[in-house]
């Protein structure tokens, strides 16, 4: 363990600005505290602090042996320092190794395969909209029903309060106008601003937690009218998870606010800012 | 346990030797480097340059002075351990696939490898153990294997036998005095290569690895199969441990058809064996390709692979490795040691 003592020595041959001493503390339970500065490609100095612990293995060998571990270093090893060379010698990682009387040959192996095979067998195509199997794309009923209890973030409304989305469940109120919407209502779908143009919604991610909803319509809004800001928040919390979505009237002024807010600043954070790709993948 | 990875080789590893103190191991492989390890941190003690092409075998001699090589450059090469110094090179018509030292360390034989217009033999040398004294040109023996070339061979107890295993997976036994064929068997499949032979560490009997997917301990003078090690895949190697009854497999998928499959599916193990019961008691994953060769250390305190991967891996084993005992195992040494109080 004595050879990381030793292996400060190249850092400290070829320093050209003065780097201070290297600190060898010793602590007062038996470790040492090894402090080395070096400068690094960069030209930024780095200052290691390294504790190390040391501990004396006394073991009988051979005297044969004994002399063999202070033979000179040959062939492409020659000259280097005692101690095993970090481009030859690594550490594998742990490995469990117990011998056991009834072993079976790695059944789980097997198994494993034989898993997935049936799980693929298995899985069916099911039909978002009418439960049948098929492509959701696929379905008759496509035009004439929603998707049932599907609610994306993308379609969850704004303006709509938290509670009255999930309504259907909870013996809670739900307004008239709002109920059978989490049930895959039909009419109410068509028209207004439940039709989206999803070629106009910008997806941002990376949005500090303690964004507004308001600070997202601010920012955006310079580059063009945006008919709709979706911010998601925590229930709980009621702060922002990290994700909005914007639409825009136009998409050319989607597509330039795309541009120019994707990296932009906000909060602490640095803004990421793309299209949003169709829920259905259309 | 945590095994130490050695990477000082480019390419595939051929064979991996302790020598008999168990401080010391010697790898070759197709990159015709030699390396020496310290085996207790996995330090590379040096080198041995001079070989043209890629190394098959090595063996180092009883005092750890004196190491053979051979490979695919028709040569022969013994080397001083200490230095790296090349002392002589045998030169032949075809590559070496093996070298093996006597138990004495005073004769050292070569296999060589059949090619057209050349038969497979074995070569014995006298070795003079001085490294500053000159060694003789000349073999003083030769056997030639007119059926089936011999891939692997070794000094049985006292150098009285050399016991060869052959390409078509039969076992011979000649006279290391006269090289007289004197018993010859057929203990593996037909056409199964016989890929390795390891010795008990009292040279009574061996252990054969065959391409037929088992191994066999065979006894040394009658050559009777004691036990058969049936697995599921190519071996490469086997080898006996010494303290614990076991045995130590190698293997996996050939070495051509490796990137088409899976480090799981590719069996790239190491496999080992109760001796005595001839039951599988445990595997050790690492490799991402067959082993080449396993070797373990004299006082059977850990062992080494080498893959087709390039790696040699250092096992130290641990406590579970020596507390295991199967039932009977257990009670006979409850009845001893309550006999001995």
């Amino acid at each position: 363990m004595s050879r990381t003592v030793g292996r400060s020595d190249w850092a400290a041959d070829e320093d050209e600005d003065e780097l201070p001493q290297n600190q060898i503390i010793k602590n007062k339970d038996g470790t040492e505290t090894i402090i080395t500065y070096a400068i690094r490609e960069d030209g930024k100095k780095i200052k290691t602090t390294r504790r190390i612990k040391k501990t004396v293995v006394k073991q009988i060998v051979n005297p044969r042996v004994a002399e063999r571990k202070h033979w000179e270093k040959f062939g492409q090893e020659k000259g280097k320092a005692a101690g095993p060379q970090t481009d030859t010698v690594s550490v594998a990682e742990n490995i469990v190794f117990r011998p056991t009387a009834n072993w079976k040959a790695s059944s789980d192996d097997k198994g494993e395969a034989d898993k997935k095979k049936a799980d693929l067998k298995q899985a069916k195509i099911k039909c978002r909209i009418c439960s049948g199997d098929h492509f959701t794309t696929k379905c008759p009923f496509k035009d004439t029903m929603g998707v049932a209890d599907e609610a994306t973030p993308a379609e969850m409304p704004d303006d709509a309060p938290q509670t009255g989305g999930a309504g259907a469940g909870s013996g809670s109120y739900v307004p008239p106008h709002l109920r059978g919407r989490a049930g895959g209502g039909g009419g109410e779908k068509m028209g207004g601003k439940y039709e989206r143009d999803d070629l106009a919604t910008l997806r941002v991610t990376n949005v500090s937690e303690f964004a507004e909803e308001q600070d997202l319509r601010d920012m955006f809004s310079r580059f063009g009218h945006v008919t709709r800001v979706f911010l998601a928040k925590d229930r709980e919390t009621g702060r922002a998870k990290g994700f909005a979505f914007v639409s825009y009237a136009d998409r050319s002024d989607a597509a330039k606010a795309c541009e120019k807010m994707d990296g932009y600043g906000f909060g602490h954070l640095i803004l990421r800012v793309e299209f949003a790709k169709k829920p259905d993948g259309k | 346990m945590r095994p130490i990875l050695l990477s000082g080789h480019e390419r595939a590893l051929t064979q991996v030797k302790y020598n008999p103190d168990g401080d010391i191991i010697f790898s070759v492989s197709k990159d015709h480097v030699v390396c020496a390890w310290y085996s207790h941190n996995g330090e590379r003690l040096g080198t041995y340059h001079g070989h043209q092409g890629a190394l098959w075998t090595v063996d180092v001699d009883p005092t750890s002075t004196l190491l053979a090589t051979g490979g695919a450059d028709n040569t022969m090469r013994l080397w001083e351990v200490k230095t790296g110094r090349l002392l002589k090179t045998w030169d032949f018509p075809t590559s070496i696939k093996r070298v093996e030292f006597s138990a004495d360390g005073r004769q050292l034989l070569g296999v060589t490898e059949r090619r057209s217009g050349h038969t497979g033999s074995i070569v014995v040398y006298e070795i003079n153990p001085d490294v500053d004294a000159p060694q003789s040109d000349e073999h003083v023996l030769r056997i030639i294997c007119e059926d089936s070339k011999a891939t692997v061979a070794g000094f049985s107890y006292l150098a009285q036998y050399i016991i060869a295993g052959h390409e078509d997976g039969s076992v011979s036994q000649y006279d290391a005095k006269s090289g007289e064929l004197l018993y010859n068997t057929q203990v593996h499949e037909a056409d199964m290569q016989i890929t390795d032979l390891q010795w008990a560490p009292d040279r009574t009997y061996f252990i054969t690895a065959s391409k037929d997917k088992s191994a066999k301990i065979l006894a040394a003078d009658s050559l009777e199969v004691f036990k058969t090690y049936q697995t599921d895949t190519p071996l490469n190697s086997a080898a006996i441990t010494p303290v614990k009854d076991y045995v130590i497999l190698g293997g996996g998928q050939a070495a051509m058809d490796v990137t088409t499959t899976s480090a799981r599916q590719g069996k790239f193990e190491a496999r080992f064996w109760h001796k005595i019961f001839a039951e599988e008691i445990g595997r050790v994953r690492g490799h991402f390709g067959p082993l080449n060769y396993v070797a373990v250390h004299p006082q059977g305190t850990g062992y080494c692979s080498g893959g087709e991967d390039g790696y040699v891996r250092v096992h130290h084993f641990d406590k579970p490795y020596f507390d295991f005992m199967y039932e009977v195992e257990r009670e006979q040494a409850q009845a001893k040691a309550q006999a001995s109080l």
